[in-house]
């Protein structure tokens, strides 16, 4: 009939069940699932290879256009030419925005306001060198001579601190990992602290204290709402995932995938870690509206810990970052970028982690005891009143 | 039911203060199992705190509490069914699944603890309640729900803090005789209440303490015999104000809308008839037992 076993996994499973049924959650959920699938398939279409219209009209424009073609297909630039008719035609087509330049007779580029910079550039590089090539052959070098002299390679480039494709991608994807994770923290730190507050202010609390330990409480309430925010991460990744593959906007997949993988397990690393001292915050009043003061400092907290790892996305070697990044209440935010970026060395992870852990190891124990001591008395409790050794 | 002298609850020396306060001051009792003990006292005398403490909401700074012959300890604790004085349930939880919860917080497996739950909401009437959310619910059916999670998960021990206030008279009889059930299946059942009529109705033994010191505490047909004051209930139409108080040798206890309780101290029975006939027309006169709130007033008196 009644067996001995342990209450916490109870727990856990009422607050998991309890939260993911609220008709709240599920619609925030498809949302926010809405979305980022929206932003997307948005800047998917945004993000198509750069690609450029050029009409040409008049003798000689036709072979320019051909060789601007073929020059901006070098660069990976794409170049349609437009044949047409005349000069008029050409300058209806530019206005009308089908086309971004035309160039007439060889001798002259319109464009409607802004030049096409790209386009421009090239046409001119190309203009100069036909005219150079003309201008030589003129003066009585053999075309063979010419090309020789002019078809130079190009200068090499050396970036100092290059940044490839690959990285380009990975920072997008840490940006919107580390957006995701801030929300995460506050939303299910948040839930921790009223979900406290609505035990104490409905006074279920004394119903349950007389069969489960305080600890237990706290901890299968913790466990609970953390599985939710992380199963609702994994969710949120999947989908963001399937949707880039769906519209091909990942060049590398398993970047992503490794990205995601960081935000998820430095959720795990800060949630618990916050998770305790939202529950302090809400153990302390009895009241939801008083919640926000208590909460406070931990909204200033992770609200400072975001900016640090915004800055940390274009800046990742700053001191600034990686002090942050080892710090338990900042690194959840900052570290993932770090790591995502390459900046952050083997030690530095493995620091991190450990004064994570640590810390939240350290801090669990404290906040039981506060949690503990605080939940059967009335209005704004104390800390220090309570953390007195006959506080109890 | 045969009960062997260690087969009860029993509170032992309970000490509790808190700051300068002294809410017990060495509160001991027993409830045996079958037994339905009555727990009475002002507001602030220390009922609460003593249950509290008997449930391991509470710690007591000093003293023991004992179920069959063994200090309890939380797994113990988790056979008891306890009704806090602060009802509480989770206000958007549905009334099915919060039973549910709290049975399987006691220790039943997930099947018993549905049936369980079904069953508990059919015996306090509010099985078409079953899906709403409990804070949808009347104050009145709150208080039913409340009680059938005291009782869900099939309490060894029953401790009820004011069980019955908040109920109608509908369901002041249900919960009597769900009470009662549980007493007879072998439970002790100690309830608190300011209802003393109920408690004199429903209860064969009582406590009563008074500023935290327990005052007295058995069989309510014991204290009674214990009480030596004869008492007569008398009641005139169309008396002068205050004829009683002219009347030597009675002490009004209780002051009725046409007469009074009165206490004899030194005039006789017929002594009170007699002058009652002088004072106008008598509706009533009886030689009554001292009810269980004279009793407590005398007690906390002594």
């Amino acid at each position: 009939m009644t067996v001995r076993r342990r209450m916490w996994p109870i727990i856990a499973r009422r607050e998991f069940v309890e939260r993911a049924r609220d008709r709240g959650f599920q619609v925030s959920t498809a949302i926010t699932l809405v979305l980022l699938t929206g932003v997307i398939v948005i800047s998917a279409a945004f993000n198509r290879p750069t690609s450029f219209d050029l009409a040409v009209v008049g003798e000689g424009s036709e072979a320019l256009g051909a060789q601007v073609r073929v020059a901006a297909a070098a660069l990976g630039v794409e170049v349609v030419v437009l044949e047409l008719a005349d000069e008029a035609e050409a300058r209806r087509a530019v206005d009308a925005g089908e086309a971004d330049a035309a160039l007439v007779d060889a001798a002259e580029i319109l464009v409607r306001a802004d030049p096409p910079d790209q386009l421009v550039g090239l046409i001119q590089a190309v203009s100069v060198r036909e005219r150079s090539r003309r201008a030589l052959i003129t003066a009585g070098l053999t075309p063979e001579e010419v090309d020789a002299a002019l078809l130079q390679a190009r200068l090499p480039v050396h970036a100092l601190e290059p940044a490839d494709a690959r990285s380009r991608e990975t920072a997008t994807v840490v940006f919107v990992g580390v957006l995701l994770l801030y929300g995460q923290l506050f939303a299910y730190g948040y839930w921790v602290a009223s979900g406290v507050v609505e035990e104490k202010s409905s006074r279920v609390v004394e119903v349950l204290l007389s069969t489960v330990r305080p600890s237990h409480l706290l901890r299968g309430k913790i466990l609970g709402i953390g599985l939710l925010g992380l199963g609702q991460l994994l969710l949120i990744g999947l989908v963001g995932l399937f949707a880039s593959s769906a519209v091909g906007s990942l060049d590398f997949p398993s970047g992503a995938v490794a990205t995601i993988g960081l935000v998820l397990g430095w959720f795990v690393l800060g949630f618990f870690f916050y998770a305790s001292l939202f529950a302090v915050a809400g153990s302390i009043v009895t009241r939801q509206e008083d919640l926000q003061t208590t909460m406070t400092p931990l909204t200033i907290l992770i609200l400072g810990s975001f900016f640090i790892g915004l800055t940390a996305t274009s800046n990742p070697d700053s001191t600034l970052a990686t002090v942050a990044s080892l710090l338990p209440f900042s690194s959840p935010l900052v570290m993932p970028t770090r790591i995502a970026l390459g900046e952050a060395s083997t030690w530095e992870v493995v620091a991190s982690i450990a004064i994570s852990v640590g810390a939240t190891a350290a801090v669990i124990p404290i906040a039981t005891t506060i949690y503990s001591r605080a939940l059967l008395r009335p209005g704004r409790v104390q800390i220090r009143q309570v953390l007195r050794p006959d506080g109890g | 039911m045969t009960t062997t002298p260690v087969d009860a609850l029993e509170l032992v020396g309970l000490v509790r203060r808190f700051g300068a306060v002294v809410a017990l001051d060495d509160v001991s009792f027993r409830v045996a199992a079958g037994e339905m003990v009555g727990f009475v006292g002002p507001n602030g005398a220390g009922k609460t705190t003593a249950m509290r403490i008997a449930l391991g909401v509470l710690q007591a700074d000093s003293g023991r509490v004992r179920w069959r012959g063994r200090d309890v300890d939380a797994e113990t604790r988790r056979r008891f069914g306890y009704l806090p004085e602060e009802r509480g349930l989770y206000p958007k939880m549905r009334v099915f699944d919060q039973l549910v919860y709290l049975a399987r917080l006691h220790g039943l497996e997930r099947e018993d603890a549905r049936s369980q739950a079904d069953r508990m909401i059919e015996l306090l009437g509010v099985a078409d309640r079953a899906r709403a959310r409990a804070e949808s619910l009347s104050l009145g059916n709150q208080q039913r729900v409340q009680l059938a999670a005291a009782l869900v998960h099939r309490p060894e021990v029953l401790v009820l803090d004011e069980p019955f206030s908040g109920l109608d008279p509908v369901g002041v009889d249900v919960l009597s005789g769900i009470l009662r059930r549980q007493a007879e299946d072998g439970a002790p059942v100690v309830f608190s209440s300011h209802q003393l009529e109920l408690v004199e109705r429903l209860c064969e033994s009582v406590v009563m303490i008074d500023r935290g010191r327990i005052v007295a505490s058995g069989r309510i047909a014991d204290l009674r015999a214990r009480d030596p004051r004869r008492l007569v209930r008398v009641e005139v139409a169309g008396a002068p104000e205050r004829w009683l108080d002219r009347v030597p040798g009675v002490r009004v206890l209780e002051p009725l809308a046409e007469g009074a309780v009165v206490e004899l101290d030194g005039a006789s029975e017929s002594d009170v008839l007699d002058a009652a006939r002088a004072a106008g027309s008598v509706r009533h006169f009886s030689v009554v037992r001292p009810s269980l709130s004279e009793i407590f007033r005398r007690e906390v008196a002594r």
